[in-house]
């Protein structure tokens, strides 16, 4: 398994960009919704008071749903386990400066979601990759892609990874993961705008790609 | 608008493509978690003894530096203060029994 300094070459995760992704959630969580569920909230009060053990339900919680986000960005699953642990261990270092009440979920999304877009800057810049947008993605599919029986399926994956990097992630977290814009945006810190324009031009490569399956009457 | 009928049904169908990690790798994240958690933890009590003790050993830092300073200071002196033999040897203490009167150095 590699580890999370392994990944980067030398730079912790951590120091690449976490601040960022951390703040621009504190700004976001004023306009989440309250959370619902007793036990987390619960949970988030001890862990802020000095409780370590009750960060073990947030984890078991948000596990899957953190490292199928990060599967989808990075497309190989030991990067996507690290990513989820990195993500949950900065959370945990940042919950003084996460608002009591609020749920964690889109918190934990919006930093596994910074942490994973960072690691393919990273690579970008540092492995001096010649890549297409798309290339990175195919070439771990290879060796780590989880069986996809369902031939549906397995054209709809493909059709979403032939699309380039932005366009992917987004098309990804709105198809398979089912957010909607508003938190895509907050996830991704683009605007909303920008998710939709991003969103909108993957639409159409995907109607070329995927026009025997879903019909092309809804233009 | 792009929240047509081909997205919608695109989203239904993809939502099978979740990746899901299986209990092997959710096990090995929560316990890596609460290792690093736990470090953080004992990390953030040292801290907070150190925080506290820190001012506590630069004070006494503080004393025994003057402590050394003003021994040295008094070992240098050059006319050092008589010690208990020269003081008791210089001094006689009349002591009366019986009507008698005896000098005793």
């Amino acid at each position: 398994m590699m580890s999370a300094t392994s990944m980067f070459g030398g730079a912790s995760i951590g120091s690449l960009a976490l601040d960022r992704s951390v703040f621009t959630a504190e700004r976001a969580q004023t306009r989440s919704a309250t959370n619902e569920d007793p036990i987390e909230a619960r949970a988030i009060t001890a862990v802020k008071a000095g409780d370590a053990g009750s960060y073990g339900y947030l984890v078991s919680k948000y596990t899957k749903r953190v490292v199928s986000i990060a599967w989808g960005i990075v497309r190989n699953a030991a990067d996507a386990e690290d990513l989820a642990q990195e993500a949950f261990v900065k959370a945990y270092e940042n919950i003084a400066r996460f608002k009591s009440g609020e749920p964690f979920g889109p918190w934990i999304y919006r930093i596994v979601t910074n942490l994973g877009l960072d690691l393919i800057k990273h690579r970008k810049r540092f492995r001096h990759e010649e890549i297409t947008d798309a290339a990175p993605a195919e070439r771990r599919d290879r060796a780590d892609l989880p069986a996809i029986t369902n031939e549906l399926a397995a054209r709809i994956d493909h059709a979403i990874q032939s699309l380039p990097e932005m366009q992917r992630i987004v098309a990804r977290l709105y198809l398979v993961e089912q957010f909607g814009h508003t938190e895509i945006a907050a996830m991704t810190n683009l605007t909303e705008g920008t998710v939709r324009s991003h969103l909108s031009l993957a639409r159409g490569k995907l109607k070329e790609k995927l026009a025997d399956l879903h019909g092309g009457n809804n233009d | 608008m792009i929240d047509d009928t081909f997205l919608e049904q695109l989203r239904d169908d993809a939502r099978q493509l979740q990746y899901e990690p299986d209990d092997v790798m959710t096990t090995r994240i929560a316990a890596r978690v609460r290792a690093r958690v736990s470090e953080e933890a004992a990390g953030g009590v040292a801290q907070l003894l150190a925080r506290w003790f820190r001012p506590v050993m630069v004070s006494l830092a503080a004393l025994s530096l003057a402590a050394v300073v003003g021994v040295g200071w008094l070992e240098l002196s050059p006319e050092p203060a008589p010690g208990l033999d020269a003081v008791s040897s210089s001094q006689t203490v009349d002591v009366s029994v019986g009507g008698d009167v005896f000098s005793v150095e």
